[in-house]
């Protein structure tokens, strides 16, 4: 048993958000929104060059301009830069004209170096070395166990291919940005953050303040997926920018400046060769990836797992395995942790492999997968899914739908730890019987607001909009960053613990046997005057790891253009307790939504004569809409014996890989890449002249 | 961006004389505000056009004259699409209005404004390239990413025409009316863009005093039909454009006009095809034949040789969609 109640009263019954109002009518605040008393635009100037040595940056001419308060630099004079957008200077003033005349006027002189901005290039024996002296190709961790040779020479079936996964860039639809303010050496910064205790550490290490006198802030957010944990640079500038003016600066990063230098997913180039003996099973894998983390792994926005490796072997098991992995340095920002690092790659490499064997044997792919899959929750899920989704009815041999518009279909699981952590929360209860509940945490816009008033509210035995929840403060009990989807996890027992410390405080203090539920306000008015306060912390035993998750993908491709219209996803998942059916349903079709984008419209592209980014904007950078999104189902399995866990992550996993499999299944080649185009699309059918390898 | 003044014209004749050298007429600012603020484009003086009172039709008039649609230069790209009677006369001019962005850009966008947006090529739009349309030596599509470029090219750019209207008035022989300082006069679609095809710097023929007034599209065509692919189904450029016009009797076409987009820097003709086509049974056949004249002399480069077969299924589409 986990420790939570049953029969719940709240948990686990889907609740609308207790935040919905304010954010449909404006009056959330963002930080994009936070106005203090004179504050400042702050902009950033970058390099135009993708590695160069810069000789002279003068901000005399800047400085002097109208309405401009202060100008920085951002690491030297003389330096060397090492890819396109690398933050060179800042600047602050009255207007965003004003700073983007300055930005204008800033003096730049700088020798160009050579660069490479593209894997394939920077692989080459006489590529330009991105550090100088070193290969940009780094082996990263590699394994091996069984005969992995000798293990293919008696396979009843091999299949081999290479897979390719683009850079993926970070678009929250609420850009990268902080606002800053000091006084007297106090400092209060509203970041739009994953982690407002991460922010403050780095603030108060690069700023060399002391912990205690910053105050992070971040109440409402438009979204992060992984690098937006630490000050980042542009938080640092805006510091640096808001000391020098002595006034406070807003820097908001914009969409160009999303795509250079906040972080990003690192590529994947995956060589697969996989083996199955005659009755199906796996036998052996020799998998090789080269991945680009850009000019590193890591920034100051980035969480963990920003590198590039990847999950592999991932899911199935091999008795005999080779797995190679090697980072490749480029010309280009520095990767972060992105929504399920390593994971969403691993997966369509490896289910897309696992289609191709499929076929190879003559099996259907939802046989292979069950037969091979050693996870009981991919082994329930695949089954429910797949009865769901109808697949035996609609299981065809690739390509044999009839006409030039071919549908197919195609499944693909992925797998997630989580997990809980250290938090701790604090609950006030007043006299008049209102409760307010504080933890340092941070909502995203996935819901922790309101999974931390229902935890409340069921604790209390009250309703979710009778708790008033502050979060998003550093001055609140300190939780941890909102990553690896561990927030439930690290929140709801916390918070469940204070509750629980908080009612029986209530209960001894006032003589209650059970203040719950319609003793409340009798309970609480003995209180009198002084309100109570109760303290509490993460525990062991309420939360869990490790999730499963399997999509159901259905597509139709039209031959002749090339195009693929979605039209069905089943996606089967599970997270132990389901908090709030609602949220969680939301979670995972955001999640579906961000894998459809990885597979179809998602591409950073590089210019490999300039250096420069040409995805620059959400016209060539191009995401998900509405119009393409197809029925959506969403599948939970409740497991309240597990306790809570997190969703956020598995959800994006297996995506790309269904659909990458709907699509090859349809018309009956594989595209070899992501995003599958309808370009790719009409080459993998050999329309193309000169056009093969896709 | 940088500043410029911002002024008020009342007819045509003051906004030629307002707009100078350097200035930009503005109507509904979709395309010419980005670019500014990308200092892609730096004018001196914006000349509001809004308020611009012009002889028959208004500038924001559609109205039917004798043989054709006269569609005032103001009219936004919402209102074609949505004009009823159009829908009827001029299906295709209809469906390639309603392609264009997204609703809110439709009912901002005018329609001189769609014909003069400027090429979406990524290096011309990168701030930070100066590519050869800007004015540098290079056309870095060539050896580049050139996956969303031209086939054809009659210059080192390859900058594609994206106007969506622009390709249709090709197929439909429209006309557009140009005041240029004290005269008016009339401009094929082929003339209105040509200085494109041959000109690396030019996006069409205009000079930047010219004042469009009015677009007169003739009603002769009875059946039109216009097909795009984006990699998007709503709200993306598209990858190739299609448009094709003609009178279909008793299962034959004539008057046919066949027209792409997004694979030159003009909207491409050509005449051979609309001859092969004339008096032709409408079948998938004649459609294909028509489509391999149209392509014959594609050059497909390193990453946009998929323009090709792509076209040609939107070539005997909208064709064929002529049918009914």
């Amino acid at each position: 048993m986990s420790g939570w109640p049953d029969p719940s009263a709240v948990l686990g019954k889907p609740t609308e958000r207790i935040d919905g109002p304010v954010k449909v009518t404006g009056q959330a605040k963002y930080t994009y929104d936070v106005q203090p008393d004179g504050w400042l635009y702050g902009m950033i100037l970058r390099s135009k060059w993708p590695a160069a040595k810069v000789t002279k940056i003068d901000l005399s001419k800047a400085l002097a301009m109208p309405g401009v308060k202060a100008a920085v630099l951002a690491g030297g004079e003389q330096r060397q830069v090492s890819y396109y957008g690398q933050e060179l200077a800042a600047v602050a003033a009255t207007t965003k004209q004003a700073c983007l005349d300055a930005l204008r006027a800033i003096e730049v002189e700088a020798d160009p170096l050579p660069f490479v901005v593209k894997e394939d290039d920077a692989m080459k024996p006489d590529a330009p070395s991105v550090f100088a002296g070193a290969s940009n190709v780094k082996p990263l961790k590699s394994s091996e166990k069984g005969q992995v040779d000798q293990a293919f020479a008696t396979a009843a079936a091999i299949a081999e291919g290479e897979l390719r996964t683009p850079t993926q860039l970070h678009q929250p639809l609420e850009t990268h940005g902080a606002v800053v303010a000091i006084q007297s050496g106090q400092m209060t910064a509203w970041s739009s953050t994953q982690g407002i205790s991460s922010v403050q550490e780095g603030f108060a290490q690069a700023l060399q303040l002391p912990q205690s006198n910053i105050r992070v802030i971040c109440e409402y957010m438009g979204g992060g997926f992984g690098a937006k944990f630490g000050p980042g640079a542009h938080g640092l500038l805006a510091a640096q920018l808001a000391r020098m003016a002595g006034a406070p600066v807003k820097v908001m990063l914009t969409r160009l400046e999303q795509g250079l230098a906040v972080g990003n997913r690192p590529s994947s180039i995956q060589k697969f060769k996989i083996a199955a003996d005659s009755s199906g099973k796996l036998l052996s894998a020799d998998i090789t990836n080269h991945g680009s983390p850009g000019i590193s792994g890591g920034g100051q926005s980035a969480g963990g797992g920003s590198g590039a490796n990847i999950a592999l072997p991932y899911v199935y098991k091999y008795p005999n395995a080779r797995i190679q992995q090697f980072s490749i340095a480029m010309n280009t920002g520095a990767s972060s942790a992105f929504r399920a690092p390593g994971h969403p790659p691993a997966s369509y490499g490896t289910e897309s492999m696992m289609d191709e064997l499929a076929v190879k044997m003559g099996m259907d792919p939802l046989e292979f997968r069950l037969l091979n899959s050693a996870n009981p929750l991919h082994q329930r899920e695949f089954k429910v899914g797949g009865e769901r989704f109808g697949w035996a009815e609609k299981y065809k041999k690739p390509g044999s739908s009839p006409g030039p518009i071919k549908t197919g279909i195609g499944c693909a699981c992925g797998n997630w730890g989580g997990g809980g952590k250290g938090t701790k929360a604090e609950v006030q209860i007043n006299p008049d019987g209102t409760v307010e509940v504080r933890c340092g945490t941070q909502d995203l816009g996935t819901g922790s607001r309101t999974m931390v008033a229902m935890v409340a509210a069921e604790a209390l035995g009250l309703t979710p909009q009778q708790i008033t929840v502050k979060i998003g403060d550093t001055n609140l009990p300190p939780s941890g960053g909102s990553g690896g989807s561990s927030t439930t996890a690290s929140v709801a027992p916390a918070i469940w613990n204070a509750c629980e410390n908080a009612l029986a405080a209530l209960q001894q203090q006032t003589g209650t046997p059970d203040a719950r539920g319609e003793n409340w306000a009798a309970a609480c008015k003995k209180l009198v005057v002084t309100p109570l306060t109760a303290q509490g912390e993460w525990q062991p035993g309420l939360s869990n790891s490790g999730t499963g998750g399997v999509n159901f993908a259905e597509v139709e491709v039209d031959t002749d253009t090339g195009y693929i219209r979605l039209k069905k996803i089943v996606a089967v998942h599970d997270c132990g307790l389901i908090v709030n059916p609602l949220a969680t349903t939301s979670q995972i079709n955001g999640g579906i939504i961000f894998g459809i984008g990885y597979a179809l419209y998602e591409e950073r592209v590089m210019d490999h004569q300039t250096g420069l980014l040409l995805s620059t904007n959400f016209d060539t950078y191009k995401i998900s809409n509405i119009a393409d999104m197809p029925d959506i189902e969403v599948i939970l399995l409740d497991m309240p014996e597990r306790g809570v866990i997190g969703i956020g992550e598995p959800a994006v996993i297996p995506s790309a890989g269904a659909i990458a499999n709907a699509v090859a299944n349809a018309i009956g080649v594989r595209v070899h890449s992501l995003p599958i185009t309808p370009a790719k699309v009409l080459a993998a059918l050999g329309k193309v002249p000169n056009m093969t390898k896709v | 961006m940088n500043s410029f003044q911002y002024v008020t014209a009342g007819s045509p004749e003051e906004a030629i004389s307002l707009v100078g050298k350097n200035g930009r007429y503005l109507a509904g600012g979709i395309d010419l505000l980005g670019m500014m603020k990308d200092y892609i484009v730096t004018p001196d003086v914006l000349v509001n056009v809004k308020d611009v009172k012009m002889a028959q039709p208004e500038g924001n008039a559609i109205r039917l004259n004798g043989q054709a649609y006269e569609l005032g230069a103001l009219v936004t790209v919402a209102e074609i699409a949505a004009h009823e009677e159009l829908k009827k006369a001029l299906p295709g001019l209809v469906e390639a209005a309603s392609e264009v962005g997204s609703p809110q850009i439709r009912n901002v966008a005018s329609l001189a404004g769609n014909l003069l947006q400027h090429s979406r090529c990524w290096y011309y739009r990168q701030p930070d390239i100066v590519c050869l349309k800007r004015g540098g030596s290079t056309c870095y599509g060539q050896e580049g990413e050139n996956k969303y470029l031209s086939l054809f090219s009659g210059c080192a750019c390859i900058s594609p025409i994206v106007s969506n209207l622009a390709t249709v008035f090709a197929a439909l022989n429209a006309q557009v009316n140009v005041r240029e300082d004290a005269q008016t006069s009339l401009y094929s679609i082929h003339k209105f863009y040509q200085e494109a095809w041959e000109n690396p710097a030019a996006h069409n023929s205009l000079k930047p005093q010219n004042f469009i007034l009015n677009v007169s599209v003739p009603t002769t065509r009875a059946r039109s039909a216009y097909r795009q692919q984006s990699e998007k189904r709503e709200f993306d450029w598209a990858l190739v454009s299609c448009a094709a016009a003609g009178n279909v009797t008793g299962g034959r076409i004539t008057d046919a006009r066949v027209a792409l987009g997004a694979v030159a820097p003009v909207p491409y003709v050509v005449e051979e095809a609309n001859q092969f086509l004339e008096g032709k049974e409408l079948t998938a056949a004649n459609a294909a034949k028509a489509a391999d004249i149209i392509l014959r002399d594609a050059k497909p480069l390193a990453h946009n040789g998929y323009k090709v077969p792509l076209a040609h299924a939107l070539i005997r589409r909208a064709l064929l969609a002529l049918n009914s």
